[in-house]
């Protein structure tokens, strides 16, 4: 990696870098994430992180 | 090197996460339970915190809390990620690349849906269903990542002949959605039972703990990255010298 590098040169570094399982798993970690933070209606976890998606400013109810 | 970036992301995710859980504990929690009590609790069809709720107050203050911390980690990984692979693109140099995907992340994550949809107060009445606010929320996350390229784009054009040319071009996207995107969305929600002047401060909070939040996740990751690189770079003199 060097100040020369382009935009794909990265994607391709990290192509190299990265197995397929690995990226599957780490989108796969940040969709549970967002998933229970944003969209998870079912009305107890709804309601335990209905400050924080307040305060966050994110969509509620 | 991705590893490396990534690693650092969560570890700057969890430092801003840790600041913004106990701002949730000590501001964001009370503060949303003062307004929705101020609200009347349990009107308008949807009773929240206080004494209709389904889990007990402390049970929604420790989670939102938690919540904070999950969602500092999930946007400091999010955007190691994204500074890994866009950094050549990003205007400046060095610690400023950091700043300026930050401040990408602050108008796409955040800023673009709230011109559509306001940050809501506990208490306040929709307009729309929520799959349907979810999705245009989604939809709005990906015109703000298209705004923020085009800003960057006209930036990059007109930097190199005057650098005050290449921020005027490139606040030119984002100042035109700031001023049009409100007046052409319909409004969303309303705050029957609340002051307008408590719902401003509510919103006013809301959009200060964000970019607080984006400021200390840059922070802390180009900070993270000084100390490694300086570590690595005494760990090398330390070797020329002890090869003498």
């Amino acid at each position: 990696m060097n100040a020369n590098d382009t935009v794909s040169d990265r994607f391709e570094l990290a192509r190299g870098e990265l197995t397929m399982a690995q990226i599957a798993a780490g989108l796969a970690f940040g969709a549970a994430i967002v998933f229970a933070l944003l969209f998870l209606q079912e009305p107890l976890a709804h309601d335990a992180t209905h400050s924080f998606r307040h305060a966050a400013g994110v969509v509620c109810h | 090197m991705i590893h490396e970036y990534f690693q650092r992301g969560v570890a700057a995710g969890v430092i801003a996460g840790l600041a913004y859980g106990l701002y949730m504990m000590f501001v964001g929690n009370p503060l949303s339970e003062y307004v929705e009590a101020a609200a009347g609790g349990h009107e308008g069809g949807h009773a929240h915190g206080g004494a209709g709720s389904l889990v007990p107050e402390t049970t929604t203050a420790a989670v939102s809390a938690t919540s904070g911390v999950l969602w500092a980690v999930l946007l400091g990984g999010a955007f190691a990620v994204a500074l890994y692979l866009l950094e050549p693109a990003l205007p400046g140099r060095g610690d400023v690349k950091a700043y300026v995907l930050a401040g990408v992340g602050f108008f796409s994550v955040s800023v673009t849906p709230w011109l559509v949809f306001p940050p809501a107060a506990p208490g306040a009445v929709y307009q729309y269903p929520i799959d349907t606010r979810i999705a245009v929320y989604l939809g709005l996350v990906v015109v703000g990542v298209g705004l923020s390229a085009a800003a960057i784009g006209a930036y990059k054009r007109f930097a190199p002949r005057h650098v005050g040319l290449g921020v005027l071009a490139g606040s030119a996207p984002i100042l035109v959605a700031v001023v049009v995107l409100p007046v052409l969305a319909p409004t969303a929600a309303t705050h029957p039972d609340l002051p307008a002047d408590l719902v401003a401060a509510y919103r006013g909070l809301v959009v200060l703990s964000q970019a607080a939040l984006w400021l200390l996740l840059a922070g802390a990751f180009t900070r993270l990255r000084r100390w490694a690189d300086g570590d690595r770079s005494a760990a090398s003199t330390e070797k020329a010298l002890s090869n003498l």
